[in-house]
């Protein structure tokens, strides 16, 4: 009984931290509006974390800069399992603008999993909503197979 | 028998059971109460419950720089104290335990969580814990004194001649001259309590202990999975212990008799208080900086506890 409801908890309240890699601070302000109360996240349980312990949800925006990498590297070490990655934006998945640029390490599929991408320049509220809610789901699904 | 009755009351009422739960739904009644203020919908009643179980199911980490055993023990150390002082305060005419002592032992009592967050987090061995757990010292220091003078104006006016620290005395007082808080001489006294409780429990304005945004919830910041659970659980069960502490000295005239209603009064009370002293502060201030707090506890509320125990001696 308590596993199912552990299983169910998952996805419904998925705690988010955000990592800013550089990105121009669109997508930064685009997450917090998600939250405010027009868009409300909280009705599913979102709730913005202070430390990378307590999240569910690693939100990662912007294109990867050189310094960042290895900070971002760290920071997903310390999220206990189970954990989504989202990344935020089209920055993380290509570069955006910023492709070629001799300090952008871009796709950052090359380091690490990425769950769901939520893509866009900036992304609409309502997609994020979507991509969150999304990644909420399969946190779920990651919970039951841990136990398996 | 004695012994079933016993564990009855530990884990069941009004211990561990009752508390976890009605203490889970007040911090669940909060959060919606607070996001209908904000013209937001709002997180489902149950959602303290999820994020609960949610943290059971997560890995439990400890860091490198953390005392193992420290860090482990302190939420069960803070935890065990909230459900013996659930057994100490009755509900109205019924307790689980009583002596003659009672307000002392759960003054004692109630400073217990308080140190098990400063235990735990300078376990943790990370910087931004140090300055949480410096915070959450000054606030403890600053909501004390009034607490202890707010205490001692009961006590004094439900034993006249000499001080009366038994919880069941006082309610027995109450319930032959009147609740508490018809007294006029009570009524500062009432107030300030009830500004204590936000400070105690940890919400907003009073928060800077465990500020989110500043540093990243203090002596929180290692923890994660069942030991966090277990930390949130600790203040959501404050909300109740001191809400019906609150009930309890002065509200405590109100008895049916019937111990079934009298606990589904307690939970409408707290659940009454906990919008007044903690949603509705919340939702209309902003955090203060700890010297404010200091300030504020130190010259407002001790004020009006003073008041009070002025006008409890000189018999009024
Ligand atoms: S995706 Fe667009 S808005 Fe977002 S960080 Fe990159 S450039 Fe800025």
């Amino acid at each position: 009984m308590f596993k199912k409801m552990i299983a169910d908890s998952m996805s419904k309240s998925p705690w988010i931290y955000h990592v800013n890699t550089g990105s121009c601070n669109g997508c930064d302000i685009e997450l917090v509006a998600v939250l405010t109360p027009r868009y409300d996240a909280e009705r599913f349980g979102f709730k913005l974390a202070g430390t990378p312990r307590h999240a569910d949800i690693v939100v990662v925006s912007g294109p990867i800069t050189s310094q960042s990498k290895e900070r971002l590297l760290r920071t997903l070490e310390q999220v206990p399992e189970p954990r989504c990655i989202v990344t935020l934006g089209s920055c993380p998945q290509s570069g955006n603008v910023f492709k070629g640029s001799y300090s952008v390490e871009a796709p950052i599929e090359k380091f690490v999993h990425v769950d769901v991408a939520i893509a866009g320049c900036t992304p609409k509220p309502e997609a994020v909503i979507e991509g969150l809610y999304k990644a909420a789901m399969i946190l779920k699904e990651k919970r039951e197979a841990m136990k398996k | 028998m004695n012994i079933l009755m016993g564990l009855f009351h530990i884990l069941v009422f009004p211990g561990l059971l009752f508390v976890c739960i009605i203490g889970l739904l007040l911090a669940g009644v909060d959060r919606k109460v607070l996001a209908r203020m904000q013209k937001r919908v709002g997180p489902p009643l149950i959602q303290p419950f999820y994020d609960f179980f949610k943290l059971m199911g997560k890995e439990t980490i400890v860091p490198h720089a953390a005392n193992k055993t420290a860090f482990l023990a302190a939420p069960v150390i803070g935890f065990a104290s909230l459900v013996v002082t659930m057994l100490f305060i009755p509900v109205f005419g019924y307790s689980a335990f009583s002596g003659s002592g009672d307000l002392i032992v759960i003054l004692y009592l109630l400073t217990i969580p308080a140190v098990a967050l400063i235990v735990g987090g300078s376990a943790s061995g990370s910087p931004y814990a140090g300055i949480g757990i410096s915070r959450e010292m000054v606030t403890m220091m600053s909501y004390e004194f009034p607490l202890i003078m707010v205490l001692l104006a009961v006590a004094k006016k439900a034993g006249g001649a000499k001080l009366l620290f038994s919880l069941t005395g006082i309610v027995a007082w109450q319930q032959s001259n009147g609740s508490g808080i018809i007294h006029v001489a009570l009524i500062p006294a009432a107030l300030a309590l009830l500004l204590i409780i936000p400070a105690e429990v940890g919400t907003q304005p009073f928060d800077v202990a465990e500020a989110e945004t500043e540093i990243c919830e203090g002596p929180l910041i290692e923890y994660s999975g069942a030991p966090l659970a277990m930390f949130k659980l600790n203040t959501a069960m404050k909300m109740f212990v001191m809400t019906s502490l609150f009930t309890c000295l002065f509200f405590g005239g109100i008895d049916t008799g019937i111990v079934a209603l009298n606990a589904l009064i307690l939970v409408v009370i707290c659940i009454v208080l906990t919008i007044l002293c903690m949603t509705l502060i919340h939702a209309v201030t902003a955090r203060l900086k700890i010297e404010h707090l200091f300030k504020f506890y130190w010259t407002f509320v001790a004020g009006l506890a003073l008041c009070s125990l002025i006008l409890v001696w000189i018999g009024l």
